[in-house]
């Protein structure tokens, strides 16, 4: 990004052209350049070698399909519709014979014969093969590489990927010493034939660190890293490799690289990015692997968990990992368009993940390298478009599923739900409950609310406002969209406790009120209250409301809303006019009482500001109370039932006695807190429990069509289930869903899933896959350097029945993995990859590894797990300022306490603005699915690791750590930071620039020209210890170092 | 022994060199363990070497992305045959079964609605504009107005990450990524990718998402850096602890000594290339703010790009800092600017949003000429897609819904012909009738302008060579120089 590309790009460039010896011409200048490059150019430069192959037998798979995908099958290759002169070149009948011109491509022994060579080598500009204008060229190595295999009898294999596997038998190597176990003997071999030799084991300090940041994504704890020290056994390594694996950070160590591979995010993406509710998912990922399921299973349960014969809600939790693609709500777009792009990206998806296959390139025609067509591209699709979704938010299907982190809370809440149930269910005595409440009317009149006769009435939109009998008042007249209707009363009562709200019917109103609308609804934006003393009204009071009840609100309009101190975004309570039609009261309570002694002037204004027009309250009546109970009755009882409740039991007749029944059952819930309790509990367990988006299949399959182009709208033929035929191996039984895929996929005999994953876990390990390109092992992807350690792994890992952590154990224990990864520079050079493993894995580690190791060694890293996704430090307004668009928008909700300092994969992934920290140390965007991080290395990353308040604060922590946590000297203190952050103990020369560090910091301090270091939301915790401040800001200086060391960011 | 291909790129590669970058420049050599980038490394490398591929006429992008679709209609393609078919209805004929927003699917009545604004020709090139448009109008001879552009996407989202990256759905480089990826960057201080954001202030802004200056399956180091205009312009640029220059130096120093410690008991020259990036960080420190900082621009600055450009955040200043960050060798440098999206009340938000960013633009073609700049600095000023002639909803207070099939965009300066118009609309300003240029074609004319071939420019990526115009794309010649 910053300038030095050029010579990069160029000097890579040059090794290219190192083995392409048809310009000589240019040595000279060649030369001139080179002396004005450093002498390290020039060591990269002659160290590389080229390699001739001209003796070896000339495979197929190795040697010449790479050349002919690059260069020929756009045109000669599998896909029919492009296929020029009906020559396809991937297969060996159709190039030995004839092709429409008449001449053949492949006279097998006979290059100068064969079309293909002629054309390659042609000097006619209109029979050269490929045409110019393509651009890329073969090289004459290339051209002369076809030249021998044709000679040799051009002879095809499959592609290696397809083939089934063969478990190939351990090479005998000199260097038994070395072979721990059989890997190194394949490692061991290809180093002997590359002449390079192993280097030796890595030193204990660097071994538990690498394994532990492996195994836990953390770096180990000084204890950890003693007790491996001073284990004198044999075994002590196995053992704390053992250890490891079953720490709870395992599990979240191992979901972290799973989540790139399902685009696990906590946003829908596109184009509002709102957020969804996915973590439980995340969690069964980290319980799977925390019980160590095996790979298959794993398989099975997140591709057809819904369908499995022995399925339950926790395998329905695991397939939503095919439910983590983005899900539109811009408004305007077509359903069906949507709709398709989700099942592309779970079939694409699933291709990538499990066959390491880029099968998405068949979408729209067949596939131009990899012999999937694009019919059998839909006959997989066909697998995945059974789910009852739409491309509109299609969050359904959902299913409330605990987090396995939290199945005990959520049984405790659904064991007291079904009581609450029950309690409910129960019958109640009814007759005693009407008695009781009847006899309150005779010892204590329940109404003891004060009717405010209007003093004076004003609409500021013009409406007329007159007073009833009754003393409420009816609006009517004009009808503005918005009003504010000002009423006055004036009141003798003092201490007054809550203002009650009738909102009454009328036939004059529109469908009888309550609301002036047509629909019958009004919209009580806010309701504001002032006292004036009528004595001296000069003296005032505004009434704030603390609290308000109704008995009756709309869900999202609830009557607190009036009195929330806001108008905006449509907040207000209203009363589902348009169904209900009825009168509803809301009483608002006083945070203070009021009322002046002599008299008060009351003045309300009731507010109506929504954004519907013409929701005004049509009639309205004004009450106060003095009664200072915090609860009041809602209900206003008629004078008739009062009578009767007065009335002695036996006196009532029987129709009196079913009015009186009659109104209490409609107003009074004798369960009422019950209800309030089984609502509040339901509430909590929906909060525990997440909907979480699954998969299911449509009761009556939805027909799929191959589509034209991979246009949602241009079906072609209608294609049903299906494998692509260049698998040999089927199962043997129809297929019919997604089960049978998955059956299919996790069978023994499938070439591709096992290698696919042990290829996955190499490369995390090692730091490069077996196979390179661990994302397409079709013909356009890298050979692998080790096949047979492939293919050996592999089945081992079948045979021992997709046992994951034994796979890494096998992986951690071998020679290869120990080796130093301390060489010369022209080592790096050599193999700047370490394809062949002549040394240990060294490179940077993962953005999350990062920040958690940062909190590990300070201290701070909360070590709770699962549960929903948090929001750590980032800078304020970076959500905002790319939408804030009402109601679609809002600003970074960032934790307080522990929620800043919980492991990364606990950061809320929002796909449209992922947490910078993590973007800028290369965490992938998670729109799609990602096998292969990019590892970059950039200013951005150290300015982060210098300044960010996240980095800052551990520093600030590790000093304090460091000075608290050790006795003794400066030097100690210094020294058990360096051990906390690198596991080992730094040298003397090390030791004096940190010293000068801390020494100069900490005199800024004392001389006064800067002030202590205060960064971040949880220092406070700092300011209670006894430290002293010049000290803690030397340490802290020490601990910003530390913390920024390549070494601390690197896996060794 | 060791020949070279191309003296074209062996001259620069010299050049390069004898400026001495050093031990930056060594670092990035060294960059070994880049999983994704040394993917395929060899053929990454024969198609960055080659570049560019002829010589180019603009060195730098200046690119005003307009989010949410100004009206074409309102603005840029004056139809005087709209007098007469005002209120009238669109006719099938026209609209040709053509798919709509969901928006305006259901209605049932399509009138036809004129602007209200007038149109009147500038310069001697007489091209029409807008009278909302007065800035823009003392500059119109340098302006190439493209009236056919279209695109196939309807909605927001699938056209925005169109034209940011040449496919619908997200996942691809954008722009810029690919042209940090290919022609690498001019400068040591600053990244070669710069992304400005105007304070947004329309209710109904259509949100921006980083991938639209993302660097999808590129390496994440050809990404847009975004300058803000509140906080930090760079995130974590600032020294929390605020220690002065020395200080930062003196501890900057003391980590590359312990790094170099591990170096040499090491041998990874990845260690080095470390160190080397604290150092542009260090430098970043004092580049940047020395960026933004507009103090030492003289008033007439101000005059000419109006007293908006005080404001942080606002388009006018960020067209001023496009032009500082051009001078200091930026190569693509894009500005966002939303609020276009203008489905009702045409008449009262269209202004706001033309006010909003006529003077700003108008005044960097202006002071890119004067300081020469302008002639290898290609401008552009574009949405995502145009707006419907006929009216969404009450045609008297009306509203444009998404048109994709014809609109109007500009561009000027390095390759661009000046005082031209390219392309011509029916009556209806509904479809082309001439001069068709689709969002790849436009791709493709942009990365000829900076000499590239866009056919040739690509990048491996799951065992397929992409590239920004896909399988499409057509420059368009008519309109170069």
């Amino acid at each position: 990004m910053l300038g030095q590309r050029y010579i990069g790009r160029s000097l890579t460039r040059l090794q290219k052209t190192n083995r392409n010896h048809q310009f000589n011409s240019l040595k000279y200048q060649y030369s001139a350049m080179l002396t004005r490059l450093s002498p390290w150019v020039f060591c990269l430069l002659i160290t590389v070698t080229s390699t001739c192959r001209c003796e070896e037998i000339i495979k197929f798979g190795r040697d010449i399909q790479p050349i002919l995908a690059n260069h020929c099958y756009t045109c000669h290759g599998p896909d029919q519709n492009t296929r020029q002169s009906g020559l396809r070149l991937d297969q060996r009948d159709v190039a030995t014979s004839p092709s429409d011109s008449g001449e053949t491509a492949i006279i097998p022994g006979k290059p100068e014969e064969s079309e293909l060579y002629r054309r390659l080598t042609s000097s006619d500009h209109d029979l050269r093969m490929p045409p110019a204008e393509q651009g890329s060229q073969p090289n004459q190595r290339q051209i002369e590489l076809i030249k021998n295999w044709i000679e040799q009898g051009a002879q095809y294999e499959r592609h290696w990927s397809f083939l089934p596997m063969r478990k190939p038998s351990v090479p005998k190597v000199a260097d038994l010493k070395w072979v721990r176990n059989p890997i190194d003997a394949f490692v061991a071999q290809k180093l002997n034939q590359k002449g390079l030799t192993h280097s030796t084991e890595a030193s204990r300090e660097t071994l538990i660190r690498r394994v532990s940041f492996d195994l836990t994504g953390l770096p180990p704890s000084i204890a950890e890293v003693d007790l491996y020290l001073n284990d004198p056994s044999a075994d002590a390594y196995e053992r704390m490799v053992d250890r490891y694996m079953h720490t709870p950070a395992y599990g979240e160590h191992l979901a972290k690289h799973w989540l790139d591979l399902a685009r696990y995010a906590d946003t829908n993406g596109y184009q509002y990015d709102t957020e969804r509710e996915q973590w439980a998912w995340r969690d069964w990922v980290i319980h799977a692997y925390t019980q160590n399921m095996p790979f298959d299973q794993f398989t099975a349960e997140q591709l057809a968990g819904d369908l499995l014969r022995d399925g339950n809600s926790r395998t329905r939790l695991a397939t939503g990992f095919n439910r983590n693609h983005g899900i539109t709500i811009e408004g305007g777009i077509i359903d069906e368009e949507y709709r398709t792009e989700y099942v592309m990206d779970r079939v694409v998806t699933t291709g990538s993940v499990w066959m390491g296959l880029t099968i998405g390139c068949a979408r729209c025609h067949d596939h131009k390298y990899d012999p999937i067509s694009q019919k059998e591209f839909y006959e997989l699709y066909a697998f995945f478009n059974q789910v009852p979704e739409r491309g509109m938010r299609g969050f359904a299907p959902q299913e409330r599923i605990p987090s396995p982190f939290a199945t005990k809370q959520t049984s405790q809440l659904q064991e007291k739900i079904g009581r609450l149930k029950e309690e409910i269910q129960q019958p109640v005595e009814i007759n005693a409950l009407i008695e009781n409440w009847a006899e309150s009317f005779s010892s204590n009149p329940p109404d003891t609310w004060l009717l405010l006769k209007p003093k004076s009435m004003t609409s500021s939109g013009g409406s007329t406002l007159s007073e009833l009998d009754d003393q409420s008042i009816l609006v009517g007249g004009a009808n503005p969209s918005h009003d504010i209707y000002t009423i006055t009363a004036h009141t003798n009562a003092t201490e007054l406790r809550a203002v009650r709200i009738e909102a009454l019917t009328h036939p004059s109103l529109p469908g009888g009120g309550p609301g002036r609308h047509t629909n019958s609804n009004f919209v009580l934006s806010e309701f504001e209250a002032i006292a004036v003393s009528a004595t001296n009204p000069n003296e005032s009071k505004k009434i704030h409301f603390k609290r308000a009840l109704a008995d009756y609100s709309q869900a999202g309009y609830e009557v607190a809303k009036t009195i929330d101190g806001t108008v905006a975004n449509n907040s207000g309570w209203a009363v589902d006019g348009p169904t209900r039609k009825e009168p509803a009261t809301a009483i608002l309570i006083a945070e203070e009482s009021f009322g002046f002694e002599g008299g008060t002037l009351l003045q309300f204004k009731l507010k109506h500001q929504a954004n519907f027009s013409t929701h005004g309250i049509g009639r309205v009546r004004l009450s106060v109370t003095t009664d200072p109970r915090d609860t009041y009755d809602l209900i206003s009882v008629p004078s008739d039932i009062t009578n009767i409740a007065k009335k002695n039991k036996a006196a009532r007749s029987e129709s009196e006695r079913q009015s009186l029944e009659d109104f209490y059952t409609k107003h009074f819930d004798p369960k009422a807190s019950l209800r309030t309790q089984l609502d509040s509990t339901e509430k909590e367990l929906a909060t525990l429990v997440p909907a979480t988006m699954v998969m299911a299949d449509l009761t009556q399959q939805r027909k799929t069509h191959l589509l034209l182009r991979g246009q949602y709208n241009q079906p072609g033929e209608e294609v049903h289930v299906g494998i692509p035929e260049v698998f040999d191996y089927q199962i043997n039984q129809p297929l019919s869903n997604r089960l049978d895929f998955a059956n299919w996929i996790t069978g023994r005999d499938h070439p591709l899933t096992a290698r696919v994953a042990v290829n996955r876990h190499w490369q995390r390990l090692l730091g490069r896959g077996i196979v390179k390109t661990s994302e397409d092992f079709g013909r356009q992807g890298d050979l692998p350097s080790h096949p047979e350690l492939l293919d050996w792994l592999a089945i081992s890992f079948i045979e021992k029945d997709w046992d994951v952590k034994a796979l890494q154990r096998l992986i951690l224990t071998s020679s290869t993995y120990r080796q130093t990864s301390h060489g010369t520079t022209d080592d790096y050079l050599r193999d700047p990859e370490n394809t062949w493993l002549s040394r240990g894995p060294r490179f940077r580690l993962d953005g999350e590894q990062i920040r958690d190791a940062a909190l590990a060694s300070s201290g701070l890293l909360a070590s709770q797990i699962g549960g929903r996704s948090v929001f750590p430090y980032q800078p304020a307004g970076l959500w905002m300022e790319l939408n804030n668009r009402p109601g679609y928008s809002k600003a970074y909700p960032q934790s307080s306490g522990i929620g800043l300092v919980r492991r990364s994969l606990y950061s809320f992934w929002k796909r449209t603005v992922p947490s910078p920290m993590l973007k800028t140390l290369d965490v992938p965007e998670r729109e799609f699915c990602t096998i292969r991080r990019s590892r970059t290395n950039t200013p951005l990353q150290a300015l982060l690791l210098l300044n960010g308040t996240q980095f800052m604060e551990a520093a600030q922590f590790l000093g304090a750590r460091m000075m608290l946590e050790t006795e003794g000297s400066i030097e100690d203190k210094i020294r058990y930071g360096f051990r906390l952050v690198t596991s080992r103990v730094p040298t003397e020369p090390e030791m004096q620039i940190l010293m000068e560090e801390f020494t100069e910091s900490q005199q800024e301090m004392v001389e006064g020209t800067q002030a202590a270091i205060h960064h971040g939301n949880l220092v406070p915790l700092l300011e209670e210890l006894p430290l002293d401040a010049a000290q803690l800001k030397g340490m802290t200086s020490v601990a910003r170092l530390l913390l920024n060391l390549d070494e601390t960011i690197t896996k060794s | 022994m060791l020949p070279l291909a191309n003296t074209e790129t062996r001259r620069q590669l010299l050049g390069r060199a004898s400026r001495g970058l050093g031990s930056v420049a060594l670092a990035s050599l060294l960059n070994h363990d880049l999983p994704a980038e040394t993917a395929d490394l060899e053929s990454q490398a024969a198609i960055a070497s080659s570049l560019p591929h002829f010589a180019p006429k603009a060195k730098r992008v200046i690119y005003m992305l307009q989010s949410g679709a100004p009206s074409q209609v309102d603005l840029f393609d004056y139809k005087p045959s709209l007098d007469k078919l005002h209120l009238t209805e669109l006719p099938d004929s026209v609209r040709q079964s053509q798919r709509l927003t969901g928006m305006t699917a259901g209605q049932k009545n399509f009138p036809v609605v004129k602007s209200p604004w007038k149109f009147q020709q500038h310069g001697q090139s007489g091209t029409w504009l807008s009278e909302l448009l007065p800035h823009l109008g003392s500059v119109a001879d340098d302006l190439c107005v493209i009236k056919s552009m279209h695109t196939e996407a309807i909605n927001h989202d699938p056209a925005i990450t169109f034209f940011q990256s040449g496919n619908q759905q997200p996942g691809r480089p954008s722009v810029g990524a690919w042209l940090s990826y290919g022609l690498g960057s001019e400068t040591e201080n600053l990244p070669s990718f710069v992304v400005l954001l105007t304070n947004n202030s329309f209710f109904q802004a259509q949100p921006l998402y980083d991938r639209l200056w993302g660097s999808g399956f590129l390496p994440s180091k050809y990404q847009g850096v975004k300058f803000r205009s509140t906080g930090d312009p760079v995130l974590y640029l600032k020294d929390p602890t605020n220690s002065p220059e020395i200080a930062r130096r003196s501890r900057l120093d003391r980590l590359a000594r312990l790094n170099r410690i591990q170096s040499e008991k090491v041998g990874d020259p990845e260690i080095e290339s470390r160190i080397s990036q604290y150092e542009m960080a260090f430098r970043m420190q004092t580049s940047v703010p020395d960026l933004t900082d507009l103090s030492d621009e003289p008033e007439s600055t101000f005059s000419l790009y109006g007293e908006d450009a005080k404001t942080p955040g606002s388009h006018a200043a960020n067209c001023l800092l496009a032009r500082r960050l051009a001078e200091r060798g930026v190569r693509f440098i894009q500005l966002f600017h939303r609020g276009w999206d203008h489905h009702s009340n045409v008449s009262k938000h269209l202004p706001v949003l033309a006010k909003e960013t006529d003077q700003g633009s108008a005044a960097l073609l202006k002071d890119l000429k004067q300081r020469g700049m302008l002639e290898d600095t290609l401008v552009i000023w574009a949405g995502e897609f145009g707006r419907t002639v006929y009216s969404q909803g009450n045609p008297n207070s009306f509203g444009r819904d998404h048109h994709p099939r014809c609109f109007s965009i500009w561009m000027a300066g390095g390759g661009i012909q000046p005082g031209i118009s390219h392309g011509e609309t029916d009556d209806y300003c509904y479809n082309i009738t001439t001069d068709p240029v689709h969002v790849h074609d436009f791709h493709a004319t942009l990365l000829h302008c900076l000499g590239i071939n866009h056919e040739q420019l690509t990048y491996r990526f799951q065992g397929r060579d992409y590239r920004l115009t896909d399988v499409h794309g057509e420059v368009v010649h008519k309109i170069l120089t």
